[in-house]
């Protein structure tokens, strides 16, 4: 069946991409496709010799891809939880962001979540966790928790787009299966909004204590042992803290990319950058305050092992990389975002790219200062990543931005409805509810 | 492709998505009972382990529930 | 039966004859010594230095570090597999088929007891000759740590069942007790008042590393006197 001419769409800027996506993204892939493959060779050496072709040894047994793990998993909050949040709180300027959340959140999630199998010094042994596995071990209720959250996430990706699908179904885009597959027989009958409006309600509600507990639990990986610098109860709410924030970073920047590439001007508009910088600002001074709390109890405790990994990050080995992560994660976006000036697209995506390499930084800086200073008089341990872990970080950014590109190949990144119905009926609905936010007209007075 | 075999297929996938999450719950409860058998972990991972079950199966039914109530939603006129 | 030691560091010469009977008796590997500055040797008995005092007036002791096998393990908790466990006689146990090699166990123990094979192990051509055929040998990918010698508990214990009686103080001893020189390494059954660990684990020289950490370590150390 001959294709036969699209008819044009109001929002045919947001279909571009997949009624005709043009040769670079074919380069891209390619090149993307070329980093995975070594970085997929470089996996199996480290199957085949052992983990010693890293750089951990005692006593820093954990290195890079522990704090990957828990890097790629916080930036998995971006998704789910602003989307969540956002269409909890009825803020309308979410509509062109919520999709391009959700699928950072879902792709993320599953990078993040073979971040472990990577670090196994015996990834044949994996289903020992299923035979075997015991639930006392903070390991195990991670896993539990992700694989709610990425499920969660994934089903709460695919419900709000089965109208979108439904339109590239009756556009006849190819592949002409897939979307006739997802969509579900959708006809935007009134009974139909209706149902997906009652599962979105129900979700979005579901989907936020899920992805508060995941990274709570991860956080408990490391608040459950004893070590010095770890055995803290403000892990969990900090490190939640942590993942909204370096979430919204990872939003904000794929905004920004993708504004620029798909020429998004006339939907991601100043306003929607405006906004969410705003919120990375708030989420940024939340930051500094649970990091301050943080330090402060430790300092004033004066513990001995305390204070040896306290002084290890603010004046020793890890001290540049310290002060960085403050200045990355408070400092700069302090200072871009709070003045308006300077809280441009430019000054924005400085900022974001500068939390998200200071969200990096805080995990590095958790895992291994506390490592470094056993308890036991031993030499300060040193870790020295090798090119496997380096590679293998750069794998996972790869297989995310190469994830993302299929997607973005396939579905739109902004829900084409969700636009059309904010067009047709958002001014109504809003306009009636701040109405009703109004003083009641007054009673008339009672004649004399 | 023939729609029957689509229709088949979105069956098909609605079903095995039921029987991974009763899998999985299958496994939990798995992970459940040999705790309890070795009587080492904390009586919340327990609790929180069996919250997470139900959790499971709202998002399958919440599926499912979105599956039905589109067919259901459709006009008369338009077949599948 | 609750089988623990005591060093008494008064005797204690800091030779370190305990760890290296501790590596030939448990055929631990030999890394090699790029890998060991990277901190990968691999010693079950391991030396711990402390310095103690300003030059001139420094003083440098050696003493041994063994499993401190805790009645309260911080690594079993964390294992999600149970490959580390405490059996019913207190010891802490490895399940190397079971290890998944995750390291929870060693980032969780605060007295960084635990080996880690980063390689497949490899031994001198020599040493294979003269391994310990009692000890099974760990594969790549697997945390190790010192187990009480458990493979000289699991003989006695046969013989001891064949022979129709208990066992006694004399039947198990670990490789490092049975080594040292001086005789200040102790191993036994705590709960045993026949057992010399018995007694002199209520010496009041008697101080356990680390014990307001919880973890209730079953190796006593016996402070010196001076």
């Amino acid at each position: 069946m001959e294709k036969a001419p699209a008819a044009p769409h109001p929002e045919y800027d947001l279909l571009r991409p997949i009624e005709d996506p043009g040769k670079s993204f074919y380069y891209i892939v390619a090149v993307l496709l070329v980093i995975i493959l070594y970085t997929g060779f470089v996996y199996i050496r480290q199957v085949y010799y052992g983990l010693g072709v890293t750089g951990m040894a005692q006593p820093v047994t954990w290195g890079f891809y522990i704090i990957n793990f828990v890097f790629f998993i916080g930036i998995s909050h971006a998704g789910t939880l602003i989307s969540a949040i956002l269409r909890l709180s009825k803020a309308e300027w979410r509509r062109p962001i919520t999709r391009m959340a959700e699928v950072i959140t879902a792709i993320v999630l599953a990078i993040g979540g073979l971040h472990p199998i990577i670090d196994l010094g015996r990834p044949d042994r994996m289903t020992h966790l299923f035979y075997n596995g015991r639930l006392q071990s903070p390991l195990l209720w991670d896993i539990v928790s992700i694989t709610a959250y990425f499920t969660a996430s994934t089903v709460y990706l695919f419900i709000p787009m089965i109208p979108d699908i439904a339109i590239l179904r009756d556009r006849g885009v190819k592949p002409r299966w897939l979307y006739e597959f997802l969509s579900w027989g959708w006809q935007g009958t009134e009974q139909q909004h209706k149902v997906l409006d009652r599962a979105m309600n129900i979700l979005m509600v579901v989907v936020i204590p899920i992805a508060v507990s995941v990274h709570t639990i991860i956080s408990y990986i490391f608040a459950m042992t004893v070590q010095p610098g770890w055995h803290s109860t403000i892990f969990g709410p900090y490190f939640v803290v942590g993942a909204i924030f370096s979430g919204i970073a990872a939003i904000l920047v794929l905004m920004i990319v993708f504004r620029k590439v798909f020429h998004l001007e006339r939907y991601l508009k100043l306003i929607h950058f405006n906004y969410l910088s705003v919120l990375l600002l708030i989420m940024s001074l939340l930051w500094f305050y649970f990091t301050f709390s943080e330090y402060l109890t430790g300092y004033y405790g004066h513990e001995p092992n305390e204070m040896r990994v306290f002084w290890y990050k603010f004046s020793g080995a890890f001290a540049p990389y310290f002060w960085t992560m403050v200045t990355c994660n408070f400092f700069l976006p302090l200072i871009l975002l709070s003045n308006r000036k300077t809280r441009t697209i430019p000054g924005i995506l400085i900022a974001s790219i500068s939390v998200i390499i200071g969200m990096w930084l805080e995990r590095l800086i958790i895992v291994v200062p506390s490592l470094a200073n056993p308890r036991l008089p031993y030499p300060t341990g040193i870790y020295i990543p090798s090119h496997t872990e380096w590679m293998l970080f750069l794998g996972g950014v790869s297989v995310f931005i190469l994830g993302y590109m299929m997607f973005a190949r396939f579905f739109p990144v902004i829900s084409v409805w969700e636009i059309q119905e904010g067009r047709q009926e958002s001014s109504k609905t809003v306009t009636e509810r701040i109405t009703s936010y109004m003083p009641d007209p007054q009673q008339p007075l009672a004649k004399e | 492709m023939n729609k029957k075999l689509i229709d088949r297929l979105q069956i098909l996938s609605i079903s095995l998505i039921w029987l991974l999450f009763t899998g999985i719950a299958v496994w939990i409860l798995n992970l459940i009972k040999e705790s309890l058998r070795l009587h080492d972990a904390p009586d919340a991972s327990l609790g929180i382990s069996l919250v997470a079950i139900p959790v499971f199966f709202t998002l399958s039914s919440v599926l499912t529930y979105v599956f039905i109530g589109l067919r259901k939603g459709r006009r008369k006129d338009v077949e599948s | 039966m609750k089988w623990g030691m005591v060093i008494d560091l008064q005797k204690c010469t800091g030779c370190g004859e305990c760890a290296a009977a501790c590596k030939l008796e448990n055929n631990v590997a030999i890394v090699e010594p790029k890998e060991s500055e990277m901190g990968r040797t691999m010693l079950w008995m391991d030396m711990l230095t402390v310095y103690e005092g300003e030059y001139p007036r420094l003083r440098v002791r050696q003493y041994p570090r063994p499993c401190m096998h805790c009645d309260h393990p911080p690594c079993t908790k964390v294992c999600p597999v149970r490959a580390t466990y405490k059996n019913e006689e207190g010891i802490v146990a490895q399940i190397y088929p079971q290890c998944i090699g995750c390291r929870y166990c060693m980032a969780a123990c605060p007295y960084t007891v635990k080996s880690f094979n980063w390689y497949k192990p490899e031994w001198a051509p020599g040493i294979r000759e003269t391994a310990n055929p009692d000890v099974s040998v760990r594969q790549v990918g697997v945390v190790e740590k010192c187990t009480f010698c458990v493979h000289r508990l699991q003989k006695a214990k046969e013989q001891a069942k064949s022979e129709g009686r208990n066992l006694r103080e004399g039947d198990f001893q670990t490789a490092c007790a049975e080594s040292c020189p001086a005789g200040a390494i102790v191993f036994g059954d705590l709960e045993n008042t026949s057992h010399r660990v018995n007694p002199l684990s209520r010496s009041p020289r008697a101080t356990r590393l680390m014990e307001d950490l919880g973890t209730e370590p079953k190796v006593i150390y016996l402070k010196e006197v001076d």
